[in-house]
Parts: structure tokens; C-alpha cells; sequence
């Protein structure tokens, strides 16, 4: 790996932009992404923790499945880290040589319009990441690039649902875009219920669809300025507070917030997206997943959202088996972990004439499971 | 007639209630309407705990299993001669599953046993969906496809012919599979002549009729 000098632009990460530039930027990349559904096109690992040596390919919809420590979480940390460090300007590496040449590092490819560009994030140690760095492929550096790039980097979102944080009351003023814990749903949701009628109409049909023992979603406005979610019972119309909903309910309340947000990030990563759903409704929780990474496939128009999640649940990798692709399989052998694609095994075919993903799975044969000593 | 359905999806089955009302030739009462299987070869891992389920515990008078061939072999005429078991074909299986589970099991609830309705789609419901839409769709197109080494379609191609997709969300899948039926329901001949895997299926159904 050759470390290529950051401040390669003048500038660096600080925006000097035009509107017209913006604008012109902001299409381009619109347009582009429209037609790739995705942003990072692959991250490289080297010396990161557990990941000593490891690449994965991200697609416009990925599904990381592995032990536990294989990964898959060091995956989103290291998007989240990089979105962290594109708010900053961009970084000359410091003299002091705390960032070692064969220290950890992690290197992000981007899907075009920035494809031209290499990111890469330096680390005094596993737990610190605080350089990064960004360069041109060939040629010389644009520096409507990056600020595109930056733009949607600056956007990409996390979530890590809480159930108590989604069943509390949120600050209705916090309503802008579901917080990474889901706390301030019933903010959002009002929200939306407020300034997009009819966006959150078709919200609610879906949720009851979903979720027919209700068929109404109500707020309570308080008068400390919080607002309370509250569902409605379809049958008898008894009225259920989110702090009575259970973990499960809240959850798919929060996966369909986000599959039916308006403006969408372009990058959504979500942990264990599986948690507290019953296993038939993994289809609509996979289902709500496609609206955001393949909005065509529902009629939308609007740009793709890349999705990078997790799972531990057999029966929700059941359901990509006619899309081997999207499952990214992570692996640790000792200290050491890796990821591969599932449609990268050359007897993949003849595996599914003999039992389902998650059974191959389970059995160890496709990989992902503890190492047993 | 009391009848329990076991399929793939909740899109394959409401495909298949319509399509056995029309066999039937009027509404059934839908036993258990929660049975459901994760696709083959869950379906043979579950169905002799169902079928005893349904024996002993409901008033099902029949139940009907419809899985997907995918790659399997296509059963044929070949398969239907007496003793002849093809341990690769879904149809064969799933008939040698019914047999072994109920051939031991004593009368209750004032039948003898809960009738058997098998059938196979070619290489996928959606190819019963297309039948008499899509000329080029038939389960002969597919055997021999499978027999020149050459498939004339895949079944993510079937996919986007029934959904406009490859990725329909179910809504969306129960929407299409269920319009597909109502129309094979007007007339099932051609799915009959087109889908022999349908067609034992049918037979099956009649045969219940007066028993």
C-alpha cells in the first residue's frame, strides 16, 4: 500500500464552492448514484483490529452475517468514522509520526461520480482514527469532487435501535431525521404527519398492513414540548402507548420510518436488523430494506440508498436466495477476520438444491459461524 | 370441503386457495390458515408433522402442497409407473412423504385420514402465473431445456415477466399471483395442458369430490 500525500488540493476538506458549482456537483452525482444505488464502492482493512487483511465489495444492498467479532460492526464503525472525519478539513499527516506506516489503517473506494477518489483513514491505534485522507486516482485533484462526495458522506446515517429510546417521548422540534438510537420516532413520525400528509399516509397504511392488529398511529403533544407515539388497537380501538408496544412493534415501526422517509440518506447502515421481529415478518422487514436500496422495484423515482446491515437470524438470510450477492460473509480465523461474498462460492447452486441459506448456513458450510476449539 | 394449504410464501398460497376454488368448482373452508413452510426442502422436513397435525388435531379434510421445482428433476409419465420412486423429483417426494406418514395413522375425528393434493410448479409458481401470457412459458419448455443443457429462462427472468421485478415486495407478489389465478380460474385448461405439474394436482383435487 503506498500512502499517497494528502494535501494534494489546496484547501483541503474545507468547502470553497459556488452555487452554480454545488448545484452542477449535486445533479451529477444525483444522477449517478441513481444509476449505481450505490456511494462506497469497497473498504480495505489493513491492521484494524481483527480485519489484518481484509476487502469487501459493497453493493447497492448488503447483508453481513458472522460470529460475533468477525467484523461486521467494525464495518459500519469504520463508515461511521470516515463520515465523522469528512466534517473536518482534510488531514496532512502530523510529524510527530504517530501514524505509522503499518499502523491501521482503512481505505474506502467510491461508486462514480467518485470513482476518481481514495480515501483513506489513518489510526494511531485500533481505537483511534483521526487522519483522513483523500487523493485523487490519476491526474490531478477536482475539488468539486470531494465536496460532492463530502456532501453525501456528510449524510450517510447509522442506526442502532433502542426500544426504551423509541418508546420514551421525543422533543417534538427534533423531528428532522430519526436519531441513530430511533429515540425521537414519534418526533419524526409527527413530524412527517404534520408537513407530509400524505407521505405519512401511505406510512400508515403500510404499518398496518404490516401490523394489522392496529390501524391508526396517534401523537400526543405535551405540553413540556415532547410528543408521545400512540398506536391504536383495531380491534375494540383501545388506544396503546409506545411504552406498551413491544420491542418487536417498535422496531418495525422504526424500519418502516426509515424505508419510507422522503429524503432518505444515501447510505443507511443498520445493526442486527433482525432484532425482536418475528421470523415472518423478516420478509417485510426485507421488503421495507429494498424500498430504500431499490426504490424502482416499488415505482419510486427517487435516487437508491445504499444499505449495509447486519443479521444473525437464518431465516432472514433465507429470503436472499435468489440474490446471493447482497450476503457478505464475514469470517475469523483466530484473531484474524476477512469477508466474501456468498455468490463469489462456485457451488452455490448445487448447496441450494440441498437445504436453504440459513440451514448452510447454521451447518457451517457457507462459513460465518464461532470457531469451536 | 376443509381444506389446508402448505406452500412456499404467503403469495404462493393465496395463488393456490384461488386455483383450488376453481378446481373445486366453489369456496372452501380454509383450515389452519397460518401453515406455512421456508420453501423446499423445508416443506418435506415439515409436512409429516403437519399432515399428523392436521389428523389428529383439526377437522381437515384435505391439504394441499405446492412447491417450487427449481433445479430438480421435472417428474414425468416415467415417474408414474408402479414402484417407481425418483429420490431427486419434489413431486415423487413429496407423494412418498404423504404415503409413509398416513399409512399407520388410526381414523380420528371420524375420517379415515386427511386427503393428499401434491403438485409441483415448474420451475416456479411464477411460471404458473405466466402460463397462457407468456407463449414461451410451459413446464415442456422447461424439461427440455433442462434436457438440451440450455434453459430457456431463469427463474429471476420469470421474476421480472410476473412482478416487473426481480425484487416485488409482497403486497405486491399477492397482488399479481392472485390476479393470475382468478384469470386460470375462468378456464384451468390451459394451465392443466401447459403444467402437468398442475394438472396431478387437479387430479388429485377431483379426486376428492364424493369421497
Amino acid at each position: 500500500m503506498s500512502h499517497r500525500n494528502a494535501g494534494s488540493w489546496p484547501g483541503g476538506g474545507q468547502a470553497r464552492e459556488t452555487t452554480a458549482g454545488r448545484l452542477r456537483a449535486r445533479l451529477a452525482s444525483d444522477t449517478a448514484v441513481a444509476q449505481t444505488g450505490r456511494v462506497i464502492a469497497s473498504v480495505v482493512f489493513r491492521n484494524f483490529k481483527a480485519l489484518r487483511d481484509a476487502r469487501v465489495a459493497l453493493a447497492p444492498f448488503n447483508l453481513l452475517i458472522g460470529p460475533n467479532g468477525s467484523g461486521k460492526t467494525s464495518l459500519i464503525e469504520a463508515v461511521l468514522r470516515l463520515c465523522a472525519l469528512a466534517r473536518l478539513p482534510l488531514g496532512i499527516p502530523p510529524a510527530d509520526g504517530r501514524h505509522r506506516a503499518d499502523g491501521p489503517e482503512i481505505e474506502f473506494n467510491f461508486t462514480a461520480p467518485y470513482d476518481g477518489l481514495e480515501a483513506t483513514l489513518r489510526c494511531v491505534s485500533e481505537n483511534v482514527c483521526d487522519l483522513l485522507q483523500v487523493v485523487p486516482r490519476a491526474g490531478a485533484l477536482r475539488e468539486e469532487d470531494w465536496t460532492g462526495l463530502r456532501s453525501r458522506l456528510l449524510r450517510v446515517r447509522s442506526y442502532l435501535l433502542d426500544h426504551y429510546a423509541m418508546a420514551a417521548p421525543a422533543m417534538l422540534a427534533n423531528g428532522t431525521e430519526l436519531a441513530g438510537n430511533g429515540g425521537n420516532l414519534a418526533a419524526v413520525l409527527a413530524a412527517r404527519a404534520r408537513a407530509q400528509p400524505a407521505v405519512f399516509a401511505q406510512f400508515r397504511a403500510e404499518v398496518t398492513r404490516v401490523l394489522p392488529e392496529y390501524d391508526d398511529l396517534r401523537f400526543a403533544e405535551r405540553t413540556d414540548g415532547t410528543v408521545e407515539l400512540r398506536v391504536r388497537l383495531a380491534d375494540g380501538g383501545e388506544i396503546v402507548t409506545a411504552q406498551n408496544l413491544s420491542q418487536g412493534t417498535l422496531y418495525t415501526l422504526a424500519m418502516l420510518a426509515l424505508a419510507f422517509d422522503p429524503a432518505p440518506p444515501p447510505v443507511v447502515c443498520i445493526e442486527e436488523i433482525d432484532r425482536g421481529i418475528h421470523p415472518r415478518l423478516l420478509r417485510e422487514v426485507r421488503d421495507a430494506l429494498y424500498r430504500l436500496s431499490h426504490p424502482q422495484a416499488t415505482g419510486l423515482t427517487r435516487a437508491p440508498v445504499q444499505v449495509i446491515a447486519t443479521t444473525q437470524s437464518p431465516y432472514l438470510l433465507d429470503l436472499f436466495r435468489d440474490h446471493p450477492e447482497e450476503i457478505i460473509i464475514a469470517e475469523k480465523h483466530g484473531r484474524a477476520a476477512t469477508f466474501s461474498r456468498l455468490s463469489d462460492r462456485a457451488d452455490l447452486a448445487e448447496l441450494l438444491t440441498e437445504g436453504s441459506l440459513g440451514d448452510m448456513w447454521f451447518a457451517g458450510i457457507l462459513g460465518g459461524v464461532p470457531e469451536e476449539k | 370441503m376443509k381444506l389446508a394449504i402448505l406452500s412456499e410464501s404467503p403469495a404462493d398460497e393465496a395463488a393456490i386457495a384461488v386455483l383450488a376454488a376453481a378446481v373445486l368448482g366453489g369456496p372452501f373452508e380454509r383450515v389452519q390458515p397460518a401453515l406455512r413452510a421456508r420453501g423446499w426442502p423445508n416443506v418435506a422436513q415439515v409436512l409429516p408433522a403437519v399432515i399428523r397435525h392436521l389428523h389428529f388435531n383439526t377437522l381437515a379434510d384435505a391439504i394441499m402442497v405446492v412447491v417450487d421445482s427449481d433445479d430438480s428433476p421435472v417428474h414425468t409419465v416415467r415417474h408414474d409407473a408402479p414402484g417407481y420412486f425418483h429420490p431427486l423429483c419434489r413431486l415423487c417426494r413429496l407423494r412418498a412423504i404423504f404415503r409413509q406418514t398416513v399409512k399407520n395413522l388410526p381414523p380420528a375425528r371420524g375420517r379415515e385420514g386427511v386427503l393428499r393434493g401434491a403438485g409441483v410448479a415448474v420451475p416456479a409458481i411464477e411460471a404458473w402465473l405466466l402460463c397462457g401470457r407468456d407463449p414461451q412459458v410451459s413446464e415442456a419448455a422447461w424439461l427440455n431445456g433442462q434436457i438440451a443443457g440450455h434453459l430457456p429462462y431463469t427463474r429471476a427472468e420469470l421474476k421480472w415477466r410476473t412482478y416487473g421485478t426481480d425484487r416485488p415486495n409482497l403486497p405486491h407478489e399477492m397482488r399479481c399471483a392472485v390476479e393470475a389465478a382468478q384469470r386460470h380460474g375462468r378456464d384451468l385448461r390451459r394451465l392443466e395442458n401447459d403444467f402437468p405439474g398442475f394438472a396431478v394436482l387437479a387430479r388429485d383435487v377431483r379426486s376428492w369430490v364424493g369421497t
